[in-house]
């Protein structure tokens, strides 16, 4: 069976030799005083965000080395295509001054065509952006997408609005005119300039702040629904990368009950809310919630009813990775082939052996 | 089926309303474009007393961000849950196959005057 892997983090090896040569020279000279580090969320893993088996030989930091990655990944999987999406990056949004974000964010994609996606035609990458300024986000969106090696645009999760709000719709309408989905994944959640992580305030520690990250991604997805988003890009998909899926039937249920009462306060939309979920978003698999009895997590799935919904995904080189060998094992054949690589090749234009694209 | 007297035509005015009861049966009168319409004060939904809820419009279906004002006196809200009813056909308006249930009813007097100067008696139609 074909496989893509929706979620894979390239990783800097040396991220201001990397950046630098794409910088304007102001940004450089700030960058060679102050360095290039994004605000951090300030949650500190206790075994690490990257997988300690996954350094390359070299020493540096586990997905640094695009060949050692490839090897490592990619060949002991059989992964045809991957989904690169960044490390130490997407903070970019949460930086208080939008235009260093910015300058980061094309510096990023620049070095990414030039170190990774040159490298391997498995490697597919997502064009990051800064999205607290959503105009200069268009500009690097229409920059960067007649490469067509790059198949979305990717933004962290953390942020100080809602994304369906009409700040950010710049963003969707030059994805949507570009036909590139926009994901999010999480990380950035109360780091620099964005909301705490819950809105009762800040998680104490990691594993705590890990939990909840989840209701971050459905505030959006509730938010991108609500505000008609895909009622005026309705081209547009959305990519909830990494932040689980066990509470889309809730929200689904909660939004089209309210719907059938409060309908007159969003009169622009002509179809149930999880309707538009169904047809407009994304969910990523890893980390695949595990529950006692693994028919429980089939039933979640039969609940969305929308397999063409959920994209496998490994989040390689991270600590909680998700063997391919072994998640899912309990779906049915029909669906994993859905999961394991036909959503994502669809979504994403990608040509497989046997997807007669 | 058997007439119920339940009201003068002239007590239903328009954007108004009268409950009233026939037999055992809680009805809710309606004046909508000068017509009489009656309905079980019972909401297809969970029961409420529907009859009992706001009349006003609705926002009409539009563009993101366009707000479009219409329906004015024809959507009845249930004030359990709030679910929109068009009272000229009993529809939902998210769902227009849940509707309310229906009373026929059937207006004595000078039909070509608007209802309010009626002097008519309006007759309920139930089984039994």
């Amino acid at each position: 069976m074909p496989l893509v892997d929706a979620d894979v983090h390239n990783a800097f090896a040396d991220a201001r030799a990397e950046l630098r040569p794409f910088l304007p020279r102001l940004w450089q000279e700030f960058a060679d005083r102050h360095g290039i580090a994004v605000p951090p969320a300030g949650y500190v893993s206790p075994v690490g965000v990257q997988r300690e088996d996954a350094r390359p030989p070299s020493g540096g930091l586990a997905g640094s080395d695009p060949d050692h990655l490839t090897r490592d990944h990619l060949d002991r999987y059989g992964i045809d295509y991957a989904i690169l999406t960044g490390s130490h990056i997407l903070g970019v949004s949460t930086h208080f001054d939008p235009d260093w974000g910015s300058a980061l964010a094309t510096a990023y994609n620049m070095n990414l065509a030039g170190r990774w996606l040159d490298r391997s035609p498995r490697l597919r990458g997502s064009i990051v952006i800064n999205h607290s300024d959503p105009e200069a986000a268009a500009r690097e969106i229409a920059r960067c997408a007649p490469d067509r090696r790059f198949v979305q645009v990717l933004m962290g999760a953390g942020s100080n609005r809602l994304f369906g709000q009409r700040f950010y719709h710049p963003i969707y309408e030059a994805a949507s005119a570009h036909g590139l989905p926009v994901a999010i994944h999480p990380g950035t959640e109360g780091a620099g300039n964005a909301d705490t992580p819950t809105p009762a305030g800040r998680p104490t520690r990691y594993l705590e702040w890990h939990n909840i990250v989840p209701t971050n991604a459905m505030a959006h997805v509730n938010s991108l629904v609500c505000e008609g988003v895909f009622e005026k890009f309705p081209r547009l998909r959305f990519v909830a990368i990494e932040c689980g899926i066990a509470w889309l039937p809730h929200l689904m249920w909660r939004m089209d009950k309210n719907y059938r009462g409060l309908r007159s306060q969003v009169p622009w939309l002509r179809r149930l809310p999880s309707e538009y979920i169904r047809e407009h978003v994304r969910l990523t698999t890893q980390p695949t919630e595990e529950p006692e009895n693994p028919a429980h997590l089939l039933q979640i799935f039969e609940m969305i009813g929308a397999p063409q919904m959920i994209l496998f995904s490994s989040d390689y080189p991270h600590w909680n990775f998700d063997n391919p060998r072994v998640a899912l094992a309990a779906l049915p054949s029909e669906w994993k082939e859905r999961i394991f690589w036909r959503n994502a090749a669809e979504l994403y234009g990608l040509s497989l052996p046997t997807s007669g694209r | 089926m058997k007439r119920h007297p339940v009201a003068r035509a002239g007590e239903i005015t328009p954007g108004g309303r009268k409950i009233v009861s026939a037999g055992s049966v809680e009805i809710g009168l309606f004046n909508v474009g000068g017509e009489v319409r009656a309905y079980r004060n019972s909401c297809p939904h969970q029961g409420g007393p529907v009859c009992l809820g706001r009349i006003s419009g609705t926002s009409m279906p539009s563009r993101v961000y366009e707000y479009i004002y219409g329906m004015e006196g024809r959507i009845l809200r249930c004030p359990w849950h709030g679910w929109e009813f068009d009272l000229a056909t009993g529809g939902h308006v998210v769902d227009p196959d849940v509707r309310l249930k229906g009373v026929p009813v059937e207006t004595a007097g000078l039909e070509r005057l608007p209802l309010e100067q009626r002097d008519g008696v309006v007759y309920v139609l139930l089984p039994g």
